[in-house]
């Protein structure tokens, strides 16, 4: 009845429910959407990293005979308008029109060699349907209408073609060279055009590679190199060229945006891609072999692999806040009902049906939900990101939630008309049932936490989707600490409840019994603070541990703050005029190269250093660098590959034996795998030659550019002529940093895993702010009857502090102790290489301080809430307050 | 009466319904008990409680704090079940009431006014608009009958203030036209007038034989406070979850008010003695009774002689 005049009534309790419900859908429907951009940005980016070749949708058809060649661009054109119509629903929104991005349609000979030359050379033929557009000409002309050639008392066809620059130099197929081609249908090609690629780095490419470059190969056992390359034909060859005699493919390039692919379902693409192979093997025309030749589903499925244990993590987070907000939204609707309880109590003795109470009750919460709601998530619009399931979903659960508690608790309050209640008799005990129930879910937990530990999680998640059990077994572990917090504080209160009857003021024990009888503080609190803290420490946990799992793969990646290789040698001048650059501290030579075992084939990388000197060099990163071995002749630190092996002779600059002195797992910056040796700067010179040294590692601020520069400088000076730019590579760890770091996904984790830790800690204050409002009323009541019988102000805010604070820091205790242990629970389970470099993050258990910091900071801020709250309170008379308690 | 009576007429006489207790009253309690049970602690409120009030009767029921006074209003009004007993208003048996008819009892048959002044209205409605709610719950709203009742009652000069703006006598006035707003035929008043000061007390009291003159409602006001019971036609005594005496005031011959105090007894013969009777003869444990022609007389025990 008259519900918005009863809304004006309590504008505070509403305006605090509406902000609680915005923030909570801001985040819940915003930060999904920031997350699946990322994801998808993250896709896009691995799929754009693969050749465009593996990531469109290729159809291919093979031409056996001419009756199955397509002479003209139009039926090209009518056979592309066909394998788009069987394109099933699901690729559509992917695929590119025709002759956009990198769709295009080809017809090309393969393994087409030229006569006499012994399998040696290969000519192919290809017609590309957006070359013209592609390449520029920069000799001769572009090649016009085939003509025909008399050869071996026959007519074969001559096609005038062209090639790329490449070919002309590495072939020797200069203008107007012709060449017969075909091992028994012959045809003669002639060249007309020299060409290059206008954009050799543009995807399309990468279908047409072949064109682009001499594919050279060395055939075993023999010296010479096998050369190959494809030369463009017009359109208007396509009539003489034929499938009859050689192998002749036909493929419809559908160029797929990789972007676009973000906004579907990964596992029904995949599906989908099956799906259309099926279509056009189906559909097939004539005698036509068609087929579908894409990665796309593998690519994919790689993807999804790699990341989905982390995108758990990221549920996981994400789901912890939902629940925390739906239990701090059903605190809020908790403290509106509350404040019109009355209100709603004299509406039912005059007459006011259940139903009526109900949707006076959820009317009002409606009220402030709704347009919250509808805020919340017009704002999160704003947060770039494609919107998934869960941005629809999380806000409606927070809407139908608050309502429906709104209303299921209305209708429990007041479903007997009487609103008084004799309750202060005896504290309720426990039923049987429910304790059983209780035991069970705790017992669940545990035997989930055990399973996950020990049988692992199942891999496979590309076709069977995440592991239920690593989202179910953090909720129910939470679920059973809460259970076992609430149930279990009040006995080591009572404790020092005993002790605390004992000694003089009676303030303590007043406050500890208040505690421990636990009027004050009602179950939602709890299982609001104790998942949001342990969400919240998990969150800063995982975030600390990939932030320093990176910076370790960063040096592990650099080796030092900036390195320098030169494929010659620097002089002792050039090093010094390095080491001059502004903001070189350091500089430490090394020699890098490629040594002989013994005199088999087998090859090792070989790394001449000075470890100590090195290991100062980076004394402020986060690896270390094993001693150098001493001792005489050359002492060698050994890849665990070639472990064992004692005394190695390698030949180097010269033959040299070094002898096995340790084993060295990785050389940072330098080699993670396979055979490799670390061995003292000095070893050439131990063999009889001279220190060439060829690499620097370089230390201090100097801008890797500059040095770069001074380096390009240095080389120069000493060696005349040649272009000793293309010579040097400068890396540093800034460089490794902007690529681990960098990429779409680790920074929008670690915002979210941030964002997940702030929100969480807010909302647990908020919870604790709340609860102590909607006791308010009653703890003034208890107040004023004992300062009545002279307790003082100070008193009474002392034993507020000593009423409330026993539960919080129990809890937040709890809520840190899970945070810590949840990440250990599920290690197995959780892989987070995608966003360290691919180094797997092996600890969680190194930072606590933030987690400390977190729990200490949100119990201290909540203790000093109680104080202040009765320190505002007490500005009340103790008559009004006295009388409210009646 | 047949002196030998058949057996077809004894098997008529059995089928017959007996009249029930208190007949045609329009409340009728017998024997009603109320027992609040939290985790195994009872607490017994009414403990056999007896009431008859006809039709159009202003009654006040008077007892010390936790004698029940509240708990047989709370049952009275609906918003309560007892444990056991009998209870009947207007004909409606408040025991065996489902949901429906109970908020049907609430809406149509009985108005509550409670103590606190501010619990009686909704602090963000005007008076008007207070009046009107129950007509709007109920869904029967008529047009005038708010201006009506509040001009009754003498103050429809508040009709659109709020109840913050009206003082405690203006509220309890406001809050009996609340009451009568559903034309109900018993308003039952919790201490109407506990927080006003005499004069207030006497406003609202006027205004509470005003609805029970001009409208026949039956009123029934539970209090201590004894200048209530100088207003009303019969006062009801409750101890210890009892009816245990009656003080009827009628006018007597020379106009002046004659009160008489008479105590309850109930349907078997149970008597409840005034305590200061007991204390003043040191009535303990037992008493002798004798009947007269027109009295019985009650006396101590005799001393027991010793063996004498």
């Amino acid at each position: 009845m008259k519900t918005l005049r009863l809304a004006r009534v309590h504008p505070g309790a509403l305006a605090m429910l509406a902000v609680l419900t915005l923030s909570a859908c801001l985040l819940i429907a915003g930060m999904p959407r920031m997350m699946q951009g990322a994801f998808n940005r993250a896709m896009a980016q691995y799929l754009d990293a693969a050749p465009a070749q593996q990531a469109d949708l290729t159809a291919l058809a093979t031409s056996n005979g001419i009756r199955q060649d397509i002479d003209s661009v139009e039926r090209f054109k009518l056979w592309d308008a066909e394998v788009r119509k069987l394109l099933p629903a699901g690729l559509r929104p992917v695929v590119r029109p025709p002759a956009a991005g990198t769709s295009h349609m080809s017809a090309k000979t393969s393994r087409t060699p030229v006569h006499d030359t012994g399998g040696m050379r290969y000519i192919n033929l290809a017609w590309l349907s957006d070359a013209d557009r592609r390449v520029q000409w920069i000799e001769g002309r572009a090649p016009g209408k085939p003509s025909t050639k008399r050869f071996e008392n026959t007519d074969i066809p001559l096609f005038e073609v062209g090639v790329v620059a490449e070919a002309a130099t590495k072939m020797g197929l200069t203008i107007g060279t012709e060449q017969i081609i075909g091992e028994s249908d012959y045809a003669a090609i002639k060249v007309v055009g020299i060409f290059k690629a206008l954009n050799p780095a543009d995807r399309w490419w990468s279908h047409n590679a072949d064109a682009l470059n001499v594919n050279e190969v060395q055939p075993p056992g023999k010296l010479d190199l096998e050369k190959s390359i494809t030369a463009l034909i017009p359109p208007a060859a396509l009539t003489v060229l034929s499938g009859q005699a050689r192998q002749l493919d036909y493929r419809w390039v559908l160029s797929v945006d990789t972007a676009a692919l973000g906004s579907l379902d990964p596992v029904e693409v995949q599906a989908a891609i099956k799906d259309y192979d099926k279509a056009l093997a189906l559909n097939a025309k004539g005698d036509f072999a068609h087929r579908l030749d894409t990665q796309l589903a593998n690519l994919i499925a790689a993807f999804l692999t790699k990341l989905a244990t982390a995108q758990t993590i990221m549920y996981l987070a994400l789901g912890g806040l939902l629940m925390v907000a739906l239990g701090v939204i059903v605190l809020g609707v908790q403290l509106v009902l509350d404040r019109i309880d009355q209100a709603l109590g004299l509406m039912r003795a005059r007459g006011a049906a259940l139903r009526q109470i109900i949707a006076t009750a959820g009317g009002l919460t409606a009220a402030a939900l709704l347009p919250a709601v509808l805020a919340g998530c017009s704002l999160a619009h704003l947060v770039p990101g494609p919107a998934v399931a869960l941005v629809h979903i999380g806000p409606a659960l927070l809407l139908l939630t608050g309502i429906g508690y709104a209303c299921a608790r209305a209708a429990l309050e007041h479903r007997a008309p009487l609103n008084e209640r004799r309750g202060d008799v005896a504290t309720a005990k426990p039923s049987a049932k429910r304790i059983t129930l209780e035991v069970l879910v705790i017992g669940l937990a545990l035997v989930g936490a055990y399973l996950i530990r020990t049988r692992g999680l199942t891999t496979d998640v590309a076709t069977q989707g995440q592991d239920p059990f690593l989202l179910f077994v953090p909720i129910a572990l939470t679920l059973a600490a809460a259970l076992i917090t609430l149930r279990c504080y009040p006995y080591p209160l009572r404790l020092i409840v005993r002790l605390a009857a004992r000694a003089r003021p009676a303030v303590p024990f007043l406050g500890l019994t208040r505690a421990a009888r636990a009027r004050s503080f009602s179950v939602l609190p709890v299982l609001i603070l104790l998942p949001a803290l342990a969400v919240s420490v998990f969150a800063s946990l995982i975030s600390s541990g990939i932030v320093r799992t990176q910076e370790v793969a960063v040096w592990q990646k650099a080796g030092a703050p900036i390195r320098v290789e030169y494929a010659g040698i620097f002089t002792d001048e050039a090093i010094a005029q390095i080491g001059r650059t502004p903001g070189v501290d350091q500089v430490v030579p090394a020699q890098l190269g490629k040594v002989q075992i013994g005199f088999t084939a087998e090859r090792a990388d070989i790394l001449a250093v000075d470890l100590a000197a090195w290991s100062k060099l980076i004394a402020d990163a986060p690896i270390t660098l094993p001693a150098q071995p001493g001792g005489d002749g050359i002492p060698a630190l050994v890849s665990p590959a070639m472990k064992g092996r004692g005394t190695i002779d390698v030949g180097w600059q010269n033959r040299m034996k070094v002898r096995e002195a340790g084993v060295i797992e990785k050389v940072p910056g330098f080699f993670s795998q396979g055979r490799f040796l670390v061995v003292p700067l000095d070893a050439n010179q131990r063999a009889g030659t001279r220190v060439n040294v060829n690499t620097l590692l370089i230390s201090g601020s100097a801008d890797p550019a500059q040095v770069r520069a001074e380096a390009v400088k240095a080389v120069s000076a000493a060696v005349k002529g040649g272009d000793s730019a293309k010579l040097i590579t400068v890396a540093g760890a800034a460089e490794a940093r902007a690529a681990i770091t960098g990429d779409a996904l680790t920074g929008t984790v670690l915002a979210i895993l941030r964002i997940v830790t702030v929100a969480l800690a807010a909302y647990a204050l908020v919870a604790v702010v709340v609860t102590l409002v909607i006791s308010a009323a009653e703890r003034a009541a208890a107040l004023s009857f004992l300062r009545t019988l002279g307790l003082s102000a100070r008193q009474a805010q002392g034993l507020t502090v000593l009423e409330i604070s026993p539960m919080i820091v129990l809890t937040s205790l709890a809520g840190l102790a899970l945070g810590l242990v949840l990440p250990a629970a599920l290690g197995p389970g959780v892989d987070l290489s995608a966003y360290t470099g691919d180094l797997g993050v092996q600890s969680y258990d190194l930072d606590l301080l933030t987690p400390t910091l977190l729990a200490a900071g949100l119990t201290g801020v909540a203790v000093v809430g109680a104080y202040a709250h009765t320190a505002i309170s007490r500005r009340r008379s103790l008559g009004s307050v006295l009388r409210v308690g009646e | 009466m047949n002196v030998n009576p058949t057996l077809s007429e004894l098997e008529a006489q059995a089928s017959q319904e007996k009249a029930a207790f208190g007949g045609d009253a329009h409340i009728v309690c017998d024997n009603l008990v109320r027992i609040y049970k939290t985790e195994g602690v009872e607490v017994v409120a009414l403990q056999g409680l007896d009431l008859l009030v006809q039709k159009g009767e202003l009654v006040a029921i008077v007892g010390a704090s936790g004698s029940g006074k509240s708990t047989l209003l709370n049952v009275l009004s609906g918003l309560d079940v007892p444990t056991a007993g009998l209870a009947k208003v207007a004909g409606t048996d408040l025991l065996s009431m489902a949901a429906k008819d109970r908020l049907r009892y609430r809406r149509e048959v009985v108005g509550f006014i409670w103590q606190q002044t501010a619990r009686n209205l909704l602090p963000y409605l005007t008076a008007q608009e207070n009046v009107e709610l129950p007509m709007k719950l109920a869904g029967k709203a008529r047009k005038g009958r708010a201006a009506e009742l509040l001009t009754l009652l003498g103050v429809d000069y508040c009709a659109d203030r709020r109840p913050s703006e009206m003082s405690g006598g203006e509220q309890q006035r406001v809050a009996i036209a609340v009451a009568l707003a559903n034309s109900p035929q018993l308003i039952l008043a919790d201490e109407p007038t506990g927080e006003l000061d005499s004069d207030t007390s006497e406003e609202v009291f006027h205004a509470l034989r005003k609805a029970n003159r001009e409208l026949g409602v039956t009123v029934v006001i539970v209090t201590h406070d004894p200048l209530v019971s100088e207003q009303v036609d019969r006062t009801i005594g409750i101890r210890d979850g009892r009816t245990s005496s009656e003080t009827l005031r009628r006018e007597g011959a020379e106009g002046q008010i004659v009160a008489e105090e008479y105590a309850v007894l109930d349907r078997v013969g149970r008597l409840q003695l005034p305590r200061d009777f007991m204390n003043a003869l040191e009535l303990e444990r037992r008493v002798r009774l004798e009947l007269e022609s027109d009295h019985i007389g009650v006396w101590p025990a005799r001393e027991e002689s010793n063996g004498e």
